[in-house]
Protein backbone atom coordinates (compact mmCIF):
# COMPACT_ATOMS: atom_id res chain seq x y z
CA UNK A 1 0.00 0.00 0.00
CA UNK A 2 2.53 2.82 -0.86
CA UNK A 3 -0.06 5.45 -1.41
CA UNK A 4 -0.28 4.88 2.93
CA UNK A 5 3.12 5.86 2.98
CA UNK A 6 2.91 8.70 0.81
CA UNK A 7 -0.09 9.68 2.29
CA UNK A 8 1.66 9.57 5.81
CA UNK A 9 5.04 11.13 4.81
CA UNK A 10 3.52 13.87 2.73
CA UNK A 11 0.03 14.39 4.36
CA UNK A 12 0.46 17.99 4.77
CA UNK A 13 0.88 18.82 1.05
CA UNK A 14 -1.67 18.82 -1.44
CA UNK A 15 -1.32 15.22 -3.31
CA UNK A 16 -3.32 16.00 -5.80
CA UNK A 17 -0.01 18.37 -7.24
CA UNK A 18 0.80 16.45 -9.80
CA UNK A 19 4.10 18.28 -10.12
CA UNK A 20 5.87 16.62 -7.66
CA UNK A 21 7.67 13.93 -9.14
CA UNK A 22 8.95 11.36 -6.51
CA UNK A 23 5.37 10.97 -5.22
CA UNK A 24 3.68 11.22 -8.77
CA UNK A 25 2.99 7.33 -9.09
CA UNK A 26 1.90 6.81 -5.67
CA UNK A 27 -0.65 9.57 -6.22
CA UNK A 28 -2.14 8.35 -9.23
CA UNK A 29 -2.49 5.12 -7.32
CA UNK A 30 -4.23 6.71 -4.91
CA UNK A 31 -6.20 8.87 -6.90
CA UNK A 32 -7.71 5.76 -9.00
CA UNK A 33 -8.42 3.78 -5.75
CA UNK A 34 -10.42 6.77 -4.41
CA UNK A 35 -11.83 7.10 -7.39
CA UNK A 36 -12.42 3.69 -7.98
CA UNK A 37 -14.26 3.20 -4.53
CA UNK A 38 -15.78 6.71 -5.23
CA UNK A 39 -17.85 5.04 -8.53
CA UNK A 40 -18.33 2.06 -6.34
CA UNK A 41 -19.67 3.73 -3.95
CA UNK A 42 -21.97 5.78 -6.53
CA UNK A 43 -23.42 2.41 -8.43
CA UNK A 44 -23.87 0.84 -4.78
CA UNK A 45 -26.11 4.20 -3.86
CA UNK A 46 -27.74 4.62 -7.22
CA UNK A 47 -28.87 0.99 -6.81
CA UNK A 48 -30.11 0.99 -3.91
CA UNK A 49 -32.21 4.30 -4.36
CA UNK A 50 -33.74 3.07 -6.94
CA UNK A 51 -35.15 0.40 -5.85
CA UNK A 52 -37.10 1.82 -2.68
CA UNK A 53 -37.88 5.22 -5.45
CA UNK A 54 -39.38 2.85 -8.00
CA UNK A 55 -42.36 1.67 -6.07
CA UNK A 56 -43.03 4.98 -4.30
CA UNK A 57 -42.92 6.56 -8.18
CA UNK A 58 -45.24 3.62 -9.43
CA UNK A 59 -47.71 4.08 -6.86
CA UNK A 60 -47.63 8.02 -7.15
CA UNK A 61 -48.00 7.44 -11.24
CA UNK A 62 -50.66 4.67 -10.64
CA UNK A 63 -53.19 6.98 -8.74
CA UNK A 64 -52.19 9.55 -11.55
CA UNK A 65 -52.97 7.48 -14.54
CA UNK A 66 -56.16 6.04 -13.03
CA UNK A 67 -58.17 9.19 -12.07
CA UNK A 68 -56.89 10.37 -15.21
CA UNK A 69 -58.24 8.37 -17.56
CA UNK A 70 -61.42 6.84 -15.62
CA UNK A 71 -63.34 10.00 -17.31
CA UNK A 72 -62.03 8.86 -20.53
CA UNK A 73 -63.32 5.24 -19.84
CA UNK A 74 -66.90 6.46 -18.78
CA UNK A 75 -67.45 8.23 -21.57
CA UNK A 76 -66.54 5.77 -23.95
CA UNK A 77 -68.64 3.44 -21.89
CA UNK A 78 -71.50 5.65 -22.20
CA UNK A 79 -71.42 6.12 -25.77
CA UNK A 80 -70.66 2.76 -26.22
CA UNK A 81 -74.01 1.55 -24.00
CA UNK A 82 -75.71 4.39 -26.19
CA UNK A 83 -74.00 2.46 -29.52
CA UNK A 84 -75.56 -0.65 -28.10
CA UNK A 85 -79.05 0.10 -27.35
CA UNK A 86 -79.40 2.46 -31.17
CA UNK A 87 -78.39 -0.66 -33.02
CA UNK A 88 -80.99 -3.47 -31.09
CA UNK A 89 -83.25 -0.49 -31.25
CA UNK A 90 -83.17 0.26 -34.97
CA UNK A 91 -81.49 4.31 -34.56
CA UNK A 92 -79.39 3.34 -37.14
CA UNK A 93 -78.46 6.98 -38.42
CA UNK A 94 -77.07 7.31 -34.97
CA UNK A 95 -74.58 4.75 -34.93
CA UNK A 96 -72.20 7.07 -37.15
CA UNK A 97 -72.51 10.04 -34.72
CA UNK A 98 -71.48 7.79 -31.75
CA UNK A 99 -69.19 6.35 -33.93
CA UNK A 100 -66.97 9.66 -34.41
CA UNK A 101 -67.08 10.75 -30.68
CA UNK A 102 -66.24 7.32 -29.91
CA UNK A 103 -63.56 7.99 -32.30
CA UNK A 104 -63.13 11.67 -30.46
CA UNK A 105 -62.96 10.17 -26.99
CA UNK A 106 -60.60 7.12 -28.43
CA UNK A 107 -58.31 9.92 -29.10
CA UNK A 108 -57.93 11.72 -26.27
CA UNK A 109 -57.25 8.20 -24.64
CA UNK A 110 -54.12 8.10 -26.64
CA UNK A 111 -53.22 11.87 -25.96
CA UNK A 112 -53.58 10.77 -22.07
CA UNK A 113 -51.59 7.54 -22.64
CA UNK A 114 -48.79 9.68 -24.79
CA UNK A 115 -48.51 12.45 -22.26
CA UNK A 116 -47.84 10.20 -19.50
CA UNK A 117 -45.49 8.04 -21.35
CA UNK A 118 -43.44 11.20 -22.05
CA UNK A 119 -43.17 13.02 -18.89
CA UNK A 120 -40.89 11.46 -17.81
CA UNK A 121 -39.67 14.92 -15.62
CA UNK A 122 -43.34 15.62 -14.32
CA UNK A 123 -42.58 15.91 -11.30
CA UNK A 124 -45.15 18.19 -9.33
CA UNK A 125 -48.98 17.68 -9.15
CA UNK A 126 -49.28 21.26 -11.00
CA UNK A 127 -48.41 19.42 -14.23
CA UNK A 128 -50.90 17.16 -14.09
CA UNK A 129 -53.71 19.45 -12.97
CA UNK A 130 -52.58 22.00 -16.32
CA UNK A 131 -52.80 18.97 -18.41
CA UNK A 132 -56.33 17.86 -16.55
CA UNK A 133 -57.28 21.56 -16.95
CA UNK A 134 -56.36 21.60 -21.05
CA UNK A 135 -59.38 18.64 -20.96
CA UNK A 136 -61.16 20.77 -18.46
CA UNK A 137 -65.17 19.56 -18.76
CA UNK A 138 -66.41 22.60 -17.58
CA UNK A 139 -65.27 24.52 -20.58
CA UNK A 140 -67.09 25.50 -23.61
CA UNK A 141 -64.25 23.99 -25.60
CA UNK A 142 -63.65 24.30 -29.25
CA UNK A 143 -64.82 21.44 -31.08
CA UNK A 144 -64.54 19.11 -33.77
CA UNK A 145 -64.90 19.30 -37.34
CA UNK A 146 -68.02 17.58 -37.87
CA UNK A 147 -70.81 20.14 -37.78
CA UNK A 148 -71.97 18.60 -40.87
CA UNK A 149 -73.10 15.79 -38.90
CA UNK A 150 -74.92 17.45 -35.86
CA UNK A 151 -77.16 19.63 -38.44
CA UNK A 152 -80.35 20.55 -37.02
CA UNK A 153 -83.07 18.04 -37.91
CA UNK A 154 -80.91 15.21 -38.29
CA UNK A 155 -82.21 13.27 -36.04
CA UNK A 156 -85.90 14.48 -35.61
CA UNK A 157 -86.78 11.68 -36.62
CA UNK A 158 -85.72 9.51 -33.87
CA UNK A 159 -86.97 12.35 -31.25
CA UNK A 160 -90.39 11.70 -32.64
CA UNK A 161 -90.26 8.27 -32.83
CA UNK A 162 -89.24 7.52 -28.88
CA UNK A 163 -91.35 6.23 -26.85
CA UNK A 164 -91.17 8.13 -23.75
CA UNK A 165 -89.90 11.62 -24.63
CA UNK A 166 -89.37 12.91 -21.52
CA UNK A 167 -87.83 16.52 -22.69
CA UNK A 168 -88.54 19.49 -22.34
CA UNK A 169 -89.05 22.03 -25.31
CA UNK A 170 -87.47 25.01 -23.81
CA UNK A 171 -84.43 23.42 -22.74
CA UNK A 172 -83.94 21.72 -25.96
CA UNK A 173 -83.82 25.07 -28.00
CA UNK A 174 -81.02 26.21 -25.59
CA UNK A 175 -79.15 23.33 -25.75
CA UNK A 176 -79.56 22.93 -29.87
CA UNK A 177 -77.96 26.46 -29.89
CA UNK A 178 -75.43 26.09 -27.29
CA UNK A 179 -74.16 22.90 -28.85
CA UNK A 180 -73.91 24.55 -32.28
CA UNK A 181 -72.08 27.57 -30.79
CA UNK A 182 -69.90 24.33 -29.49
CA UNK A 183 -69.22 22.97 -32.56
CA UNK A 184 -68.67 25.92 -34.88
CA UNK A 185 -66.22 27.45 -32.26
CA UNK A 186 -63.05 27.68 -34.63
CA UNK A 187 -61.62 24.12 -33.48
CA UNK A 188 -58.37 23.00 -32.39
CA UNK A 189 -59.30 19.44 -31.37
CA UNK A 190 -62.41 18.24 -29.86
CA UNK A 191 -62.13 18.20 -26.43
CA UNK A 192 -64.54 15.63 -23.81
CA UNK A 193 -66.46 18.72 -22.96
CA UNK A 194 -67.69 18.67 -26.49
CA UNK A 195 -68.20 14.77 -26.72
CA UNK A 196 -70.31 15.91 -23.51
CA UNK A 197 -72.14 18.36 -24.83
CA UNK A 198 -72.36 16.20 -28.30
CA UNK A 199 -73.74 13.35 -25.83
CA UNK A 200 -76.54 15.38 -24.66
CA UNK A 201 -77.60 17.11 -27.52
CA UNK A 202 -78.32 12.85 -28.93
CA UNK A 203 -79.57 11.86 -25.96
CA UNK A 204 -82.03 14.35 -26.15
CA UNK A 205 -82.63 14.10 -29.83
CA UNK A 206 -83.11 9.92 -28.95
CA UNK A 207 -86.08 11.25 -26.54
CA UNK A 208 -84.16 9.14 -24.21
CA UNK A 209 -85.27 10.01 -20.47
CA UNK A 210 -83.91 12.41 -17.61
CA UNK A 211 -82.01 9.83 -16.25
CA UNK A 212 -80.30 8.89 -19.09
CA UNK A 213 -79.47 13.32 -18.93
CA UNK A 214 -78.64 13.61 -15.38
CA UNK A 215 -75.61 10.36 -15.95
CA UNK A 216 -74.36 12.17 -19.06
CA UNK A 217 -74.19 15.37 -17.36
CA UNK A 218 -72.41 13.90 -14.51
CA UNK A 219 -69.75 12.38 -15.99
CA UNK A 220 -66.42 13.98 -15.30
CA UNK A 221 -67.52 15.03 -11.92
CA UNK B 1 -32.75 15.51 -5.47
CA UNK B 2 -34.26 13.43 -3.06
CA UNK B 3 -33.50 13.89 0.96
CA UNK B 4 -33.55 11.01 3.58
CA UNK B 5 -32.48 7.67 3.44
CA UNK B 6 -29.31 6.37 2.32
CA UNK B 7 -26.90 6.87 4.68
CA UNK B 8 -24.11 5.36 4.69
CA UNK B 9 -21.66 4.71 7.74
CA UNK B 10 -18.65 6.32 6.73
CA UNK B 11 -20.42 9.79 6.19
CA UNK B 12 -21.09 10.33 9.40
CA UNK B 13 -17.82 12.57 9.37
CA UNK B 14 -18.79 14.13 6.47
CA UNK B 15 -14.83 15.29 5.13
CA UNK B 16 -14.16 15.48 1.78
CA UNK B 17 -10.99 14.27 -0.13
CA UNK B 18 -8.99 16.81 1.25
CA UNK B 19 -10.46 17.17 4.49
CA UNK B 20 -9.96 13.33 4.86
CA UNK B 21 -6.57 13.66 3.95
CA UNK B 22 -5.61 17.00 6.34
CA UNK B 23 -7.35 15.02 8.95
CA UNK B 24 -5.45 11.99 8.53
CA UNK B 25 -2.32 14.60 9.07
CA UNK B 26 -3.51 15.85 12.52
CA UNK B 27 -4.64 13.12 14.00
CA UNK B 28 -2.80 10.52 16.20
CA UNK B 29 -4.34 7.60 14.77
CA UNK B 30 -3.71 8.81 11.09
CA UNK B 31 -2.99 5.31 9.57
CA UNK B 32 -6.84 4.08 10.40
CA UNK B 33 -8.08 7.51 9.37
CA UNK B 34 -6.43 6.94 5.85
CA UNK B 35 -7.96 3.41 5.61
CA UNK B 36 -11.23 5.29 6.46
CA UNK B 37 -10.87 7.63 3.54
CA UNK B 38 -11.39 4.39 1.24
CA UNK B 39 -14.59 3.79 3.49
CA UNK B 40 -15.25 7.87 3.06
CA UNK B 41 -15.12 8.03 -0.34
CA UNK B 42 -17.29 5.03 -0.87
CA UNK B 43 -19.99 6.78 1.53
CA UNK B 44 -19.51 10.02 -0.73
CA UNK B 45 -20.46 7.77 -3.82
CA UNK B 46 -23.07 6.38 -2.61
CA UNK B 47 -24.62 9.41 -0.71
CA UNK B 48 -24.47 10.76 -4.38
CA UNK B 49 -25.71 7.96 -6.04
CA UNK B 50 -28.41 7.01 -3.37
CA UNK B 51 -29.91 10.99 -4.37
CA UNK B 52 -29.22 10.06 -8.11
CA UNK B 53 -31.03 6.73 -7.82
CA UNK B 54 -34.08 7.78 -5.93
CA UNK B 55 -34.77 10.67 -8.51
CA UNK B 56 -34.71 7.79 -11.38
CA UNK B 57 -36.50 5.37 -10.09
CA UNK B 58 -39.39 8.01 -8.75
CA UNK B 59 -39.41 9.07 -12.81
CA UNK B 60 -39.15 5.44 -13.55
CA UNK B 61 -41.42 4.08 -11.54
CA UNK B 62 -44.16 7.11 -11.92
CA UNK B 63 -44.51 6.37 -15.83
CA UNK B 64 -44.92 2.65 -15.43
CA UNK B 65 -47.57 3.17 -13.09
CA UNK B 66 -49.40 6.24 -14.80
CA UNK B 67 -49.86 3.84 -17.87
CA UNK B 68 -50.80 1.14 -15.89
CA UNK B 69 -53.17 2.91 -13.69
CA UNK B 70 -54.24 4.77 -16.81
CA UNK B 71 -55.18 1.05 -18.67
CA UNK B 72 -57.06 -0.15 -15.37
CA UNK B 73 -58.68 3.66 -14.88
CA UNK B 74 -60.01 3.47 -18.49
CA UNK B 75 -61.43 -0.42 -18.17
CA UNK B 76 -63.16 0.14 -14.89
CA UNK B 77 -64.68 3.86 -15.98
CA UNK B 78 -65.82 2.09 -19.28
CA UNK B 79 -67.60 -0.61 -17.46
CA UNK B 80 -68.69 1.78 -14.79
CA UNK B 81 -69.96 4.07 -18.19
CA UNK B 82 -71.71 1.33 -20.07
CA UNK B 83 -73.51 -0.35 -16.99
CA UNK B 84 -75.16 3.36 -15.72
CA UNK B 85 -76.16 3.98 -19.19
CA UNK B 86 -77.54 0.54 -19.86
CA UNK B 87 -79.43 1.38 -16.32
CA UNK B 88 -81.13 4.05 -17.27
CA UNK B 89 -82.27 2.61 -20.46
CA UNK B 90 -83.88 0.00 -18.85
CA UNK B 91 -85.19 2.39 -16.47
CA UNK B 92 -88.06 2.82 -18.07
CA UNK B 93 -89.24 -0.90 -18.44
CA UNK B 94 -90.16 -2.53 -15.39
CA UNK B 95 -91.08 -5.55 -17.11
CA UNK B 96 -89.64 -9.13 -15.90
CA UNK B 97 -86.99 -9.81 -18.34
CA UNK B 98 -85.84 -6.55 -17.98
CA UNK B 99 -85.88 -6.68 -13.90
CA UNK B 100 -83.41 -8.99 -14.49
CA UNK B 101 -81.17 -7.00 -16.05
CA UNK B 102 -81.85 -4.51 -14.30
CA UNK B 103 -80.20 -6.84 -11.21
CA UNK B 104 -77.32 -7.97 -12.91
CA UNK B 105 -76.68 -4.45 -13.87
CA UNK B 106 -76.96 -2.90 -10.00
CA UNK B 107 -74.65 -5.86 -9.16
CA UNK B 108 -72.02 -5.15 -11.43
CA UNK B 109 -72.16 -1.15 -10.77
CA UNK B 110 -71.87 -2.25 -6.87
CA UNK B 111 -68.94 -3.88 -7.47
CA UNK B 112 -67.18 -0.85 -9.11
CA UNK B 113 -68.17 1.46 -6.70
CA UNK B 114 -66.80 -0.70 -4.10
CA UNK B 115 -63.56 -1.55 -6.04
CA UNK B 116 -60.55 1.08 -4.84
CA UNK B 117 -59.37 0.83 -8.85
CA UNK B 118 -57.41 3.70 -8.30
CA UNK B 119 -55.18 2.56 -5.16
CA UNK B 120 -52.12 0.51 -6.19
CA UNK B 121 -51.56 -0.88 -2.51
CA UNK B 122 -55.22 -2.70 -2.81
CA UNK B 123 -54.19 -6.58 -2.56
CA UNK B 124 -57.06 -7.53 -4.25
CA UNK B 125 -56.66 -5.28 -7.00
CA UNK B 126 -56.64 -8.13 -9.86
CA UNK B 127 -58.53 -10.87 -8.21
CA UNK B 128 -61.40 -7.81 -8.30
CA UNK B 129 -60.61 -6.48 -11.40
CA UNK B 130 -61.18 -10.46 -12.81
CA UNK B 131 -64.57 -10.76 -11.25
CA UNK B 132 -65.76 -7.34 -12.80
CA UNK B 133 -64.30 -8.44 -16.06
CA UNK B 134 -66.90 -11.86 -15.21
CA UNK B 135 -69.77 -9.72 -13.94
CA UNK B 136 -69.46 -7.61 -17.20
CA UNK B 137 -69.50 -10.22 -19.78
CA UNK B 138 -72.52 -11.31 -18.19
CA UNK B 139 -74.36 -8.39 -18.26
CA UNK B 140 -73.01 -8.29 -22.13
CA UNK B 141 -74.66 -11.48 -22.46
CA UNK B 142 -77.87 -10.80 -20.75
CA UNK B 143 -78.45 -7.95 -22.94
CA UNK B 144 -77.47 -9.75 -26.39
CA UNK B 145 -74.35 -7.19 -26.88
CA UNK B 146 -71.33 -8.90 -27.78
CA UNK B 147 -68.19 -7.24 -25.88
CA UNK B 148 -66.16 -6.35 -28.54
CA UNK B 149 -70.01 -5.29 -30.94
CA UNK B 150 -68.56 -1.87 -32.21
CA UNK B 151 -69.79 -1.90 -35.97
CA UNK B 152 -67.56 -1.20 -38.94
CA UNK B 153 -64.50 0.47 -36.84
CA UNK B 154 -61.15 -1.22 -35.97
CA UNK B 155 -61.24 -0.48 -32.62
CA UNK B 156 -62.85 -3.24 -30.34
CA UNK B 157 -63.93 -0.50 -27.56
CA UNK B 158 -65.06 -3.36 -25.45
CA UNK B 159 -62.44 -5.56 -25.21
CA UNK B 160 -59.13 -5.28 -22.59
Amino acid sequence: MSWVQVAISRSSEDIFDEDADEIYIAQKEWNSAMKKRLKEGYRDGIEAGKELALQEGFNQGYRQGAELMVTCGQFRGTLNALLSWCHLNGHDSALSKINHLLDVVGKREDDVLKYLNSTQEQSHLGDILDFVQDMDLSDTAPAGTECDAVKAGKYEHIGSSGKTSCRNNGKDDSLQSECSKAICTDPEKPTLAWVKEQTVWLVEQLGLSLDMLHHVQQLGY
Amino acid sequence: MLSGGGTHPARSRGLGFRGAMAAAASSADMFDDIVMAEERFHGEGYQEGYAEGSHIGVVEGRRYGSLHGAKIGSEVGCYLGFALTWQCLLHKCTDEKNSKKTKVLDSLIGMIRKFPYEDPTYDKLQEDLEKIRGKFKQVCSILNIQSDFRISTERSSLTF
